[in-house]
């Protein structure tokens, strides 16, 4: 996916004024947010269980060189195969190489943000290969010709109508039909592509080392229509995606579901080991494990970046950023959105290009909080700005005159008295402007803080003053 | 099989972390330095505890179960479960049903008491003969209700697990409309834990199966207007029917 990741300002305020896309995304709180809340209270030691889980993964990805090549030998002793891909081209350029070698004319995929990353459904049909999104959500956006808005719920921008809308002008169904409804309409039109598909792409939610196994999380069962009924099976994952031992997924499966839906488990969750066994029923002859960087190793060779690795894709921080429910996906301008989205898509995709987005956070830290891994956002959205404001001067997203403004401003704070004399002077030239205390409209480029909201003046008669004047006597207090 | 571009990848990843190559530090957070004894040991203690403590573990996926989203029925008998089977099949006006070739069939009489509502079950398998794999998806897709026995159930979280194999199709319990497992006493797990302890088990005993399904409660989504609806690709509905 080609990033927009520089178009965030542009998009973020376009969203605000979309009262339909505001309205659809109060259920990521009201719903997802919530749920999670409740869950995580109903779990017995939630906290020591996310605990364990961050250990896991710090210990997986500290030695990650290690597990991947244990992974793939069990892999290739299952009978898979395995290609390791350094970015997005060579992942889609083999994959395209298994279709065509196998005469693939369907492929239905299951929900992968790699294979977004990679935009493989363009790909392939690019070069005449029906694909087909099978998740609900992205076969919604699918059929719109847009990119997921959220990790775990695509199209939860979408109204019931502009839904029902589109399914009518594809299938001539009522315009009005129930979620319910649409529903039903989108199972019919999905069995029969799914009876036909001869090949799958899904994603991976984890990767087992020590038997070569791959684990996938779904409501919809798409997951498993796609581990079932093609003949051939690729699995894509970003490198990370890997736990040591069998015994891990137990808790690792609570925290991700639970911190996702707020579900105790899904409907579904399907473990992979290898293509059918000879004698089995039915299910894929063969087996592919795609494994990508795509630019995951610039986070991994980043210690203060590194433990956005350990991100498990759950949503949860999207759902709790007062500044993602706002701005919405989209804005975000990659394909990782909210607050994981502003540490990776920037670093993944070209920081010069998504300076942007580490800076679209007010630091509030609720994305700390709900991660199931405890993964410290906000400290490397820090990280992030400091690299933007310090590196080559054509990559800041700071400009000369905010440069010049924060030297004032560190000027200004050096000494005691120089910031008691700044805040008489602000009131002292800000007066003739302001009403009722308050600034409605200041010049570039102070417009953008009072487009939205008063500035008050700075008072005329400051604290410090009033303090000394109301002390009943001056030996009461320290001195 | 074939493994491509690894030595390059791996020598990168080693680049990054700033690592030499060689086996990492055992980390007490992960199982991963457990020896295969150490995994028999737990894998015989949890079967122990699934036989002692067999009756609360029923108590509890009874509830579990309902609240994931299966209609769940308890019965006393192998025979009450066939009926059972057999009147919601009947309810639910089915007329093409089919059910897998497991060892379950054979203490619960499901054809016969099918039969006596004028329902023939048809064997979801592709047969000796080599059938073609895809008369096997036509009839899954085509069916009204899939029939299935239950590897094991979690009482945690109301799932039942199933390991497709000869004789139990990937598609039965996911293509119909319907799908009805049955479960002996016996087979319930306490945790999610427990489950991975005896798959890890198998698998050092090289007995792993090709894949597993944790199947808990029916298809769901919730991608239209968040509002969540039942049945968008696998089953509407599904029964556990609890034989103890």
């Amino acid at each position: 996916m080609l990033p927009t990741t520089d178009r965030f300002k542009k998009g973020a305020k376009e969203t605000l004024a979309d009262p339909v896309i505001q309205m659809s995304m109060e259920a990521v709180y009201t719903g997802f947010h919530t749920n999670r809340q409740s869950a995580a209270a109903a779990t017995e030691g939630w906290d020591e269980q996310r605990d364990r889980g961050r250990a896991i993964k710090e210990h997986t990805i500290a030695n990650l060189d290690y597990y991947l090549e244990m992974l793939t030998d069990k892999i290739d002793e299952n009978g898979g195969n395995v290609f390791f891909a350094n970015d997005s081209a060579e992942a889609t350029e083999y994959i395209l190489n298994v279709a065509r070698a196998r005469d693939v004319k369907t492929v239905i995929k299951s929900k992968s943000m790699v294979s977004e990353e990679m935009s493989l459904a363009h790909e392939m049909e690019a070069v005449g290969i029906e694909a087909v999104e099978t998740d609900l959500g992205e076969y919604i956006i699918q059929l719109a010709g847009e990119t997921p808005y959220h990790i775990i719920a695509p199209a939860i921008h979408k109204s019931q109508d502009q839904v029902a809308e589109m399914f009518s002008e594809m299938t001539g169904t009522d315009p009005g039909q129930t979620p319910e409804e649409l529903t039903t309409t989108a199972r019919g039109m999905l069995r029969e592509t799914f009876q036909r598909a001869d090949m799958s792409v899904t994603g991976v939610n984890f990767a087992v080392a020590e038997s070569g196994s791959i684990v996938l999380v779904t409501n919809e069962g798409n997951g498993r229509m796609c581990t079932s009924i093609p003949r051939v099976h690729v699995a894509v994952m970003g490198m990370e995606k890997i736990v040591p031992s069998m015994q891990d997924l137990g808790m690792m499966l609570r925290i991700l579901i639970r911190s996702a839906t707020g579900q105790r488990i899904s409907s579904y969750v399907t473990m992979i080991n290898g293509p059918r066994r000879e004698e089995e029923e039915d299910g894929p002859e063969e087996f592919h494990l795609v494994i990508v960087d795509n630019g995951r190793m610039k986070l991994l060779a980043d210690p203060k970046l590194r433990e956005a690795l350990y991100c498990l894709r759950c949503g949860a921080c999207l759902n709790a950023c007062p500044v993602y429910r706002k701005v919405g996906g989209h804005s975000y301008g990659w394909v990782y959105p909210g607050p994981i989205g502003a540490v990776v898509s920037p670093v993944m995709s070209g920081l010069k290009q998504g300076k942007d987005l580490p800076f679209a956070s007010s630091l509030c830290g609720a994305c700390r909080e709900v991660c199931p891994v405890k993964i410290d956002i906000p400290n490397m959205l820090l990280h992030l700005r400091q690299q933007v404001v310090e590196g080559p001067p054509e990559d800041r997203s700071v400009g000369r005159i905010e440069r010049l403004g924060w030297k004032a401003w560190r000027f200004g704070n050096m000494k005691s008295s120089r910031f008691w004399a700044g805040g008489k002077l602000a009131n002292l030239l800000g007066r003739p402007f302001a009403r009722k205390g308050m600034f409605r409209r200041l010049p570039p480029p102070l417009s953008g803080w009072t487009r939205s909201r008063d500035l008050p003046i700075t008072a005329s008669s400051p604290f410090r003053d009033r303090f000394k004047k109301r002390r009943p006597n001056s030996s009461g207090g320290e001195e | 099989m074939a493994i491509t571009g690894r030595d390059a990848f791996l020598g990168r990843v080693r680049g990054a972390l700033g690592r030499s190559p060689g086996a990492p530090e055992l980390d007490s957070a992960t199982h991963i330095g457990l020896s295969v004894e150490d995994v028999r040991r737990s894998a015989d203690d949890v079967r122990r505890e699934m036989t002692e403590s067999a009756d609360a573990l029923l108590d509890a996926i009874t509830e579990s179960a309902a609240t994931a989203g299966w209609k769940v029925r308890r019965v006393a008998s192998p025979e009450d479960a066939a009926d059972v089977v057999a009147q919601i099949c009947a309810e639910a006006g089915a007329t093409k049903v089919l059910r897998s070739d497991q060892d379950i069939f054979a203490s619960v009489p499901v054809d016969a008491a099918l039969e006596s509502k004028g329902i023939t079950p048809g064997i979801a398998t592709v047969g000796e003969a080599g059938a073609d794999v895809s008369i096997l998806k036509q009839a899954a897709f085509d069916s009204d209700v899939g029939i299935t026995g239950v590897d094991y159930a979690i009482a945690e979280t109301g799932t039942v697990v199933l390991h497709p194999r000869k004789g139990l199709s990937r598609l039965l319990s996911l293509a119909p409309e319907r799908h009805i497992a049955i479960l002996n006493r016996g087979d319930v797990l306490p945790s999610l834990d427990e489950l991975f302890t005896l798959e890890r088990a198998d698998y050092n005993d090289g007995a792993i199966e090709g894949s597993m399904n944790l199947i808990s409660g029916p298809s769901r989504t919730g991608d239209i207007a968040a509002t969540i609806v039942d049945g968008i690709h696998g089953p509407l509905e599904v029964h556990l029917v609890i034989v103890g």
